[in-house]
């Protein structure tokens, strides 16, 4: 079969200049999920009485909801809702004139925020209570215990988990050109539909997209022996 | 010096503790014997308020405490006189062997970072693991891990230090190393409580023994006297079928 | 604004439902081509040779690294493209659901082979040795004690896959396939972007009750068949 290259090396390189809003949307979704998703799963941890049903509901809906459906309705929602808001309160900013990777930042804190509040949940509660306990008796208080002791360990424990949801925040991010975000997919679609090169352009999509991921992996692996070092069995002399 | 009395102890319908009262004196090493959910762990955990009584009183110096209505700040009181030794050891997984020591020192006591090092040095010193410093608990044997725990322990310099079965979850080869360090502590004077299985070692460094069983003391006193010559049938039974398997060198 | 009308979703679901069994039965072709596809990659992780090995994790890595919709892209776009200009052979008029299919089997396989390998390596040795002791060749072996204990190992993760699939697969109607989403957007586009929203919560609370249901029943068959319980009986 024939393909294009010189078109393919061209595009490759076009790609990367959308790099940014890719990661960026990943950033800031980890970023600003993280400390509402430890809230959360402390929450549940806690079993606090009205907030139980509420965020069980919101991670299934997360869990069960496609992504694509959710940018949809989100997308739907959010422009005219925010509009109606803003006329109300007499702003007289043009919600319309917002760039739209706004709504993808929104999205993707949300659909993150769920993930990590299992993976939080699930990561703290598998520390020892005895941790806190071997806190408590020598003076400890419980946030320093939390700062000190339990969360560096739980933290080791998410790594892995953290590292699939980057991957697949990463990967879900290919659907925001939904939203006329020029991220890197939507980069490639325009490239491809140019000529019709469609092959030639997702096989560099595809090329980058393993690129972005094994980078990621790779720099979990770092953390995971760095932060885990005192996991790892030495044999003692 | 710690006094308890009436203590009362329920989880949900099962009555732990119906009513205890001990008391212990400085330099005292009161060891409490009894079989598994007799409630002397309970009792134990009780003092340092890992567990919260139901109700009850505690007398530590001149603070009086009841458990029934007891706050945040007292508890901390009792908690910066007192040390604990787990069963299952504890130590921070994520910290060395030396941040172990330091960490309750620092965070627990305000001790400056440089003489808590010091304090911490000299604490693993004592229970003979000089070359252990820089090892996570990971890297280190059952009976290392918990001389670590006593390291904690005394480092904080508290009136009582609290065992919970030290050896209980020790390779029977581990037991001696750490059953020596408590031995060497009660030598010094240290006030001492210890629940344990190790009659042999209770008889030795005791000054007072408890003999516990369904949620109450059955019978206390001098330990020659609990050993050899226990009043109470219960007491009898219990050191009948637990005496002959404690034999062991230390 | 345009009124929100949360009374329309009802209709709109009803409207939709009919395509539900687009969904599945792509769903469930995808589930049984990618079972045998990853069953021949699982087994060339733990038996083949180098090469073979090295390919085979290979592959799924690049998977795992790929999104959905551009391996969908590349299975659409590439591959009547690659049958015409080989084996001058034209699927350009092939329905729509056989790409989907053999993009999610692509990508189910990769999944699914890596939970194959898991499960398989985690029972133990002695099931194998104590029934080839007692004159069992070696697939009675397999087939009677190790596959049954390895498919209830399975049973979470391959729970898990299978939703993955089902939401994923909602991005066929990208290349046009008529699913939930597709008949979704073909009332959205009918009535020129009015009622979108509903349509979509719509479309969402379907796949929400699918969801919801895949969980019950995945663990009701995990109680049914965990060992404890058949200890019990």
């Amino acid at each position: 079969m024939e393909l294009n290259y010189e078109f393919m090396a061209d595009t490759f390189f076009k790609l990367f200049h959308a790099l940014p809003v890719t990661l960026s949307i990943t950033f800031v979704a980890l970023l600003a999920a993280t400390p509402i998703a430890f809230l959360l799963a402390l929450a549940r941890i806690k079993k606090i009485k009205y907030l139980q049903l509420p965020i069980k509901l919101y991670i299934s809906l997360v869990r069960g909801v496609p992504m694509i459906v959710q940018i949809l309705v989100i997308y739907s929602l959010l422009p005219s809702l925010l509009n109606y808001l803003f006329k109300e309160l007499n702003i007289s900013y043009n919600i319309f004139d917002l760039n739209t990777i706004w709504y993808a930042y929104i999205i993707f804190t949300l659909s993150t925020c769920a993930m990590l509040t299992e993976v939080f949940r699930s990561a703290l509660q598998s520390i020892d209570r005895g941790q806190l306990e071997a806190g408590y008796s020598v003076g400890m208080s419980t946030w320093r215990i939390y700062l000190r002791i339990i969360i560096p360990q739980a933290l080791v424990v998410a790594l892995p988990s953290l590292c699939n949801i980057t991957v697949s925040i990463i990967k879900n991010t290919s659907l925001v050109f939904m939203m006329a975000v020029k991220d890197i997919t939507a980069v490639g679609k325009i490239a491809a539909s140019y000529g019709y090169n469609y092959i030639e352009a997702y096989i560099d999509v595809f090329v980058v997209y393993i690129i972005i991921c094994s980078v990621v992996q790779i720099l979990f692996n770092v953390l995971e022996k760095s932060f885990g070092r005192f996991r790892q069995r030495v044999l003692s002399n | 010096m710690l006094k308890v009395t009436n203590i009362k102890k329920a989880f949900k319908d099962n009555k732990v503790l119906k009513g205890v009262d001990i008391e212990v004196n400085k330099g005292d090493v009161v060891v409490i014997l009894g079989v598994s959910g007799s409630g002397k762990t309970t009792l134990l955990r009780c003092i340092n308020f890992l567990e919260k009584a139901d109700s009850g009183q505690l007398d530590f110096d001149e603070q009086h405490i009841d458990y029934a209505k007891v706050t945040d700040k007292e508890i901390n009181a009792i908690r910066k006189k007192t040390a604990f030794v787990f069963q299952n050891y504890n130590l921070f997984n994520n910290k060395t062997a030396l941040e172990n020591v330091t960490e309750g020192l620092i965070y627990g006591r305000n001790v400056p970072q440089s003489e808590a090092v010091s304090l911490a040095k000299k604490a693993l010193d004592k229970v003979g693991l000089s070359e252990r410093y820089d090892y996570y608990p990971s890297q280190l044997s059952g009976g290392q891990q918990q001389r670590v725990g006593i390291a904690r322990a005394i480092a904080i310099e508290p009136e009582v230090i609290l065992f919970d079965e030290p050896t209980s979850a020790l390779d029977p080869e581990l037991i001696g190393e750490v059953l020596g360090v408590i031995k060497k502590l009660a030598e010094e004077g240290k006030t001492m409580v210890i629940v344990t299985h190790e009659m042999q070692f209770a008889k030795e460094v005791a000054t007072h023994a408890i003999f516990m069983d369904d949620g109450v003391i059955v019978e206390q006193g001098k330990p020659e006297k609990i050993f050899t010559n226990p009043e109470e049938e219960r007491t009898r039974k219990f050191l009948r079928r637990i005496l002959p398997e404690s034999e062991y060198i230390i | 604004m345009r009124p929100f009308e949360p009374h329309l979703i009802p209709d709109f679901m009803l409207d939709i439902l009919p395509y539900l069994s687009v969904t599945l039965g792509v769903t469930l072709a995808t589930v049984i081509f990618g079972c045998v596809l990853g069953g021949i990659i699982a087994y060339l992780k733990l038996y083949g040779n180098k090469l073979q090995r090295l390919l085979a994790n290979a592959y799924t890595y690049s998977m795992r690294c790929t999104p959905s919709i551009i391996l969908l892209f590349i299975v659409f776009y590439g591959l009547p493209k690659f049958l015409i200009e080989m084996f001058d052979y034209d699927i350009n008029d092939f329905n729509r659901a056989f790409f989907v299919i053999i993009t999610f089997t692509l990508l189910f396989a990769a999944n699914i082979s890596e939970i194959m390998r898991a499960a398989y390596i985690a029972v133990d040795r002695g099931q194998y040795e104590a029934a080839v002791s007692v004159g069992m060749s070696s697939w009675q072996a397999h087939y009677r004690i190790v596959f049954p204990q390895a498919a209830v190992i399975a049973l979470p993760n391959f729970g898990n896959s299978l939703l993955n699939l089902l939401k994923e697969g909602s991005l066929a109607y990208t290349v046009g396939l008529v699913d939930l989403l597709g008949a979704g957007e073909l009332i959205v586009a009918r009535a020129y972007g009015a009622s979108a929203l509903e349509v979509y919560i719509a479309v969402g609370l379907i796949y929400y009750g699918i969801a919801v249901a895949l969980e019950k029943i995945c663990l009701h068959l995990e109680e049914r068949f965990s060992p404890q319980k058949i200890v019990k009986v």
